[in-house]
């Protein structure tokens, strides 16, 4: 276990697959960091020394990066600022559908959720035939 | 592909031409318009619009954050139905 910017905590991986583990990191962000700090990739993040470590949280934070809470912020003001002015797709993040035209008679299944089948409810104001 | 930087927001005249004779009156009477593709512009800001939906108009006040977005994005196309009990409470959504 190591600690890179206080909570993130990447297992006994190589490092430059243990710096994905931080929210806003990825595959290629990792490998420019690596890079930066002049650190081989293949390293198990456990076999750091205090010295590389500190390398690399130099090297993400001269990157201007954009990760963890301030990015899980970011994105929900942008959530938030499409849904106060109620645009098409503030309703659609606001009602749980799909917001970029996909199909929804069918699919849609991962904004949706598992399917809930609701039965047929009686409108209690209609008027009642004979039967 | 986005729109070019180049040829700037696009506008439709015919509402351009209202929102100019709006400001120079300083009216605030909703501007009836079908235009949903114009982009809302910084001048836009604080009037009201009534944006054709294909049936009726819905009237849309323009804040600031609403620039950069077109006037039919706050005009819904379509009545969002759901399945389940006709309560008062489903109905009056």
């Amino acid at each position: 276990m190591a600690r890179i910017l206080g909570v993130d905590i990447p297992g006994e991986k190589r490092i430059d697959i243990a710096l994905r583990y931080i929210y806003g990191l990825g595959p290629s962000n990792s490998k420019v960091i690596l890079a930066r700090a002049q650190i081989d990739p293949s390293i198990r993040a456990k076999n750091l020394s205090e010295q590389q470590l500190s390398q690399i949280v130099h090297a993400i934070q001269e990157g201007k990066y954009v990760i963890e809470g301030d990015l899980r912020r970011e994105i929900g003001m942008n959530l938030k600022r499409l849904q106060t002015i109620k645009c098409y797709r503030g309703v659609r993040h606001l009602r749980g559908l799909p917001v970029r035209g996909q199909r929804t008679q069918t699919n849609a299944r991962t904004r949706k959720g598992p399917r809930k089948t609701v039965g047929v409810v009686r409108n209690p104001n209609a008027k009642t035939g004979i039967h | 592909m986005g729109r070019s930087i180049k040829k700037g927001p696009f506008l439709d005249q015919h509402l351009q031409e209202k929102i100019l004779k709006a400001k120079e009156t300083k009216s605030k009477a909703p501007i009836k318009t079908w235009s949903r593709r114009s982009m809302i512009t910084p001048d836009f800001v604080g009037l009201t619009f009534n944006v054709h939906n294909g049936k009726l108009f819905n009237p849309v006040f323009v804040t600031e954050n609403m620039v950069g977005h077109r006037l039919g994005e706050f005009s819904l196309t379509r009545t969002f139905k759901k399945h389940g009990a006709h309560t008062a409470k489903a109905e009056a959504k």
